[in-house]
């Protein structure tokens, strides 16, 4: 039998009215979570993952599965309504579709990141069927000092399109690596700036830092203004996308698709970086890069496709290797291993109901969640017409439970509620703190990856030019370092002329 | 839903009980009891968790919720187990780590006097993998080639200081070899970059290597357990290569507040300890390549004080000590 076949088997599995209403129920859940701030895939799929206890294999996969599609879509709504990124990936979806809205195209900004993700979500998936096991050996040969290399590239090229000043940018992503290195160090088994406090072993929590930095700072920037500038509730025919918006979104759409995949691959933080690369990448190739940071439909459409075209390519390590990438598929896998189910090289042909029957409903899921999604556009929209002084103390409690949520710790809130102060400061100084966010976030893995391909080579820096997948990255580094700084030598350099 | 059904019908009668005062060691457990987990949703230890909280709750009648604290590698839940009204409804269910290695490299707030053992379910080793082409096909032959290169092969592991780093260095420092350790976040992430080439062995638990071993791209060896296991019968345990007294391994266990009444500890010991030898919860720690092996509270503790002082002078013999134990 070939893979079609094995497929339409699949999706017989997938079909059957008690897998179909669990991948349903994960769907909505998942969407549901996403919406709330604080509460990601990952939260989501921990607090019912006991559930699964009951259910066979394929049934737990499906429904786990289907949270963490539904929260990828549902991350980007209270991005675009209220600035508040839903999860981590949704952080970029702040920046121009928060803009978005406030010229009242929050309809069209919902109804695209929707149609952007089910595209992103199906092609992803095509590639999991059609490629998986090819690019399961490529992920394996990226070790330490390639993922250092990688990581480095991701800084670059996010900070070159930033859209303030360059010297405002690198202090933002110098502020984000030096809280990045809040934690217990990994390597030596030493605490560092956590002044006794066990709360800060883990390092500062990201969902808090960036709720505190983009949500936070937002409500309070809205008390400053006698006439706050907030979004507009749209008329119901503004609800639907524009041609004109359409054009420019369907490009960046296949773009993000593409990188989305392709950094799902890489573990870790892929969704995060994933994003970010889009975004910097339509905004490189746009004709308008000064639209960016003011409502541009690309800076929508790329990322929040792209994050759902990591989801696709993040089950290739998880399913092929047995190996999860990235947390949430370490949730996948224990409820796996609870039923005796090990992924694996094997899963394919041991299992094959389970393999086949979760990526028919992978398919199934994306076409629910748009299904599910656009009608509810109307109604978050219809949110916006609520006025500020009721929305911004609602938010702001919702920010505060789903940050509490998370691991029960009042750190966290003071984190919050600190990075919310810090964020208005910064933003009323004009800087960008998205480059902050991502220097966090990689600041942590980079110095790792770093120090361990040292270990591993023996002090020797030479580790970093070797093997096929360092080389790689380290040629696409030098080009795009190049390409930048030949740029800014012949005067070329349209980035920072968007700053505000 | 019978659960469901009898706390509804206990409702009233916790209400009674608070009103007349503290309930004796007889009728408890009159109200529902708190596990807390010391590791986030979703992990092996938060799985048994709950596994052991649904197989209790006939033995107790009570019903059993389990509380997920994580953060600081356990230590941060289990200041919170610590720090509990020592009256049996606030319990504790850990792994090892947070016990016997997280003190010596954090400052933690609690010694094992600071909180009753009360029983433990059972253990997962560890194991030490090698590529197909590694020159060595027994434990033997791999501790000669070890001995034989010191300083020349990294192995992957779960974090510097962590309960596999040190099991892993309690063996070497016996062998007198000096095998290089790199540090991953999990055996997840040991496992990939040990299948890419990029360390020499994967150390780390057995679940995440056990499909590449059955496929022919691992040979796992050595256990970290005095014993073999059935899932992978190739691998020598400790006492193959006479090291049996310096085992470590994973285990799970119960434990409560230090003042908790020594009545209520029993009933909890004699429950937990039924409800984790019963088939079913045997099967479900196969399931996920742990080994059965019930303990009262004599023997955990005892496991707590030795482990914790064995592991002490692994630490301090690799210079990871924070402060003087």
């Amino acid at each position: 039998m070939d893979s079609l076949g094995y497929l339409m088997d699949g999706f017989a599995v997938a079909l059957t009215w008690r897998n179909l209403l669990l991948c349903f129920v994960g769907c909505l859940w998942g969407t549901a979570v996403g919406v709330l701030p604080g509460l990601g895939p990952l939260a989501g799929m921990a607090l019912l993952l006991p559930l699964t206890f009951k259910l066979d294999p394929t049934g737990a996969v499906i429904m786990l599965a289907g949270i963490f599609n539904g929260a990828m879509y549902g991350g980007s709504t209270t991005s675009i309504l209220m600035r508040i990124p839903g999860e981590a990936a949704s952080v970029v979806t702040c920046i121009d579709g928060y803009e978005m809205a406030k010229r009242g195209r929050a309809g069209a900004a919902l109804t695209i990141a929707a149609v952007g993700s089910f595209v992103g979500g199906t092609i992803s998936i095509i590639g999991l069927m059609a490629v998986g096991p090819l690019l399961a050996d490529a992920m394996l040969s990226v070790g330490p000092a390639a993922e250092f290399v990688l990581m480095l590239t991701a800084l670059l090229v996010v900070s070159a399109v930033s859209s303030s000043p360059p010297v405002k940018t690198l202090a933002m992503i110098v502020l984000g690596l030096a809280l990045g290195t809040v934690g217990l160090d990994q390597l030596t088994a030493w605490p560092r700036f956590t002044f006794g406090s066990l709360d800060l072993t883990d390092g500062l929590n990201f969902v808090a830092l960036s709720i505190g930095l983009f949500g936070v700072s937002e409500i309070l920037l809205n008390l400053d203004e006698a006439t706050p500038v907030v979004p507009k509730a749209p008329r119901l025919r503004d609800m639907l996308p524009t041609a004109e918006e359409i054009r420019e979104a369907a490009p960046a759409v296949l773009r993000g698709s593409g990188i989305g995949f392709l950094f799902g691959l890489v573990p870790g933080v892929s969704h995060i970086i994933s994003t970010f690369v889009s975004y910097a990448v339509e905004k490189k190739i746009s004709k308008t890069p000064e639209r960016f940071g003011h409502g541009a439909v690309a800076g929508v459409a790329g990322p929040e496709t792209a994050n759902n075209a990591t989801t696709g390519a993040s089950m290739i390590p998880l399913l092929v290797l047995g190996i999860p990438a990235i947390p949430a598929t370490a949730i996948l896998l224990s409820a796996l291993l609870i039923h005796g189910v090990q992924p694996g090289p094997l899963l394919m042909s041991e299992h094959p109901q389970v393999f086949w029957g979760l990526i028919a409903s992978l398919y199934l899921g994306n076409a629910i969640l748009v299904v599910l999604n656009l009608p509810l556009v109307g109604i978050f929209v219809s949110l916006l017409r609520t006025p500020m002084g009721v929305l911004a103390p609602l938010v702001l409690v919702i920010c505060l439970i789903g940050v509490y949520s998370l691991k029960a710790s009042s750190l966290d809130l003071m984190i919050l509620v600190a990075a919310g102060v810090v964020g208005y400061l910064l933003r009323k100084f004009s800087y960008d703190v998205a480059p902050l966010l991502l220097a966090f976030v990689l600041g942590d893995r980079m110095e790792l990856s770093f120090r361990r391909a040292l270990t591993i080579s023996d002090g020797d820096y030479w580790v970093f030019v070797q093997g096929p997948a360092a080389r790689v990255f380290i040629a696409v580094l030098l080009l795009i370092g190049t390409l930048q700084l030949a740029a800014m030598l012949l005067g070329w350099r349209r980035t920072g002329a968007a700053a505000p | 839903m019978s659960n469901r059904l009898r706390c509804a019908f206990a409702a009233p009668l916790v209400a009674a009980v608070l009103l007349a005062g503290t309930a004796s060691a007889q009728e408890y457990p009159t109200r529902p009891i708190t596990l807390i987990v010391p590791a986030p949703p979703g992990g092996g230890t938060d799985v048994f968790a709950r596994q052991i909280a649904e197989a209790v709750e006939p033995f107790l009648k009570q019903k059993v919720i389990v509380d997920n604290r994580a953060g600081g590698g356990g230590t941060v839940g289990t200041t919170v187990i610590t720090a509990a009204q020592p009256d049996g409804y606030t319990l504790g269910f850990i792994w090892n780590s947070p016990l016997t290695t997280s003190p010596h490299s954090l400052a933690v707030s609690y010694t094992p006097d600071s909180y009753a053992s009360v029983m433990s379910i059972g253990y997962s080793s560890y194991v030490l993998c090698t590529a197909p082409s590694f020159p060595a096909s027994t434990a033997q032959e791999l501790v000669d080639q070890i001995k034989a290169n010191p300083g020349k092969f990294t192995y992957g592991n779960d974090g510097l200081g962590g309960t596999m780093q040190l099991a892993a260095e309690r063996v070497f420092a016996k062998l007198g070899a000096k095998v290089r350790p790199v540090p991953f976040g999990g055996a997840g992430e040991t496992a990939r970059n040990f299948l890419g080439g990029h360390v020499t062995f994967y150390g780390g638990s057995l679940p995440p290597i056990l499909p590449h071993a059955a496929a022919g791209k691992a040979k796992c060896l050595l256990l970290t357990s005095a014993g073999k296991n059935p899932a992978l019968p190739q691998a020598a345990g400790l006492d193959d290569i006479g090291l049996g007294a310096e085992e470590t391994v994973l285990w799970w266990g119960l434990i409560a507040p230090a003042k908790t009444p020594p009545a209520i500890l029993a009933k909890l010991e004699k429950a937990f300890m039924e409800a984790a030898s019963t088939e079913k919860f045997k099967e479900a720690m196969d399931k996920q390549g742990a080994t059965q092996r019930v303990l009262g509270a004599k023997e955990t503790g005892a496991l707590i004080r030795s482990e914790l002082a064995a592991l002490g002078a692994v630490a301090k013999s690799i210079g990871i000590e924070r402060k003087g134990q």
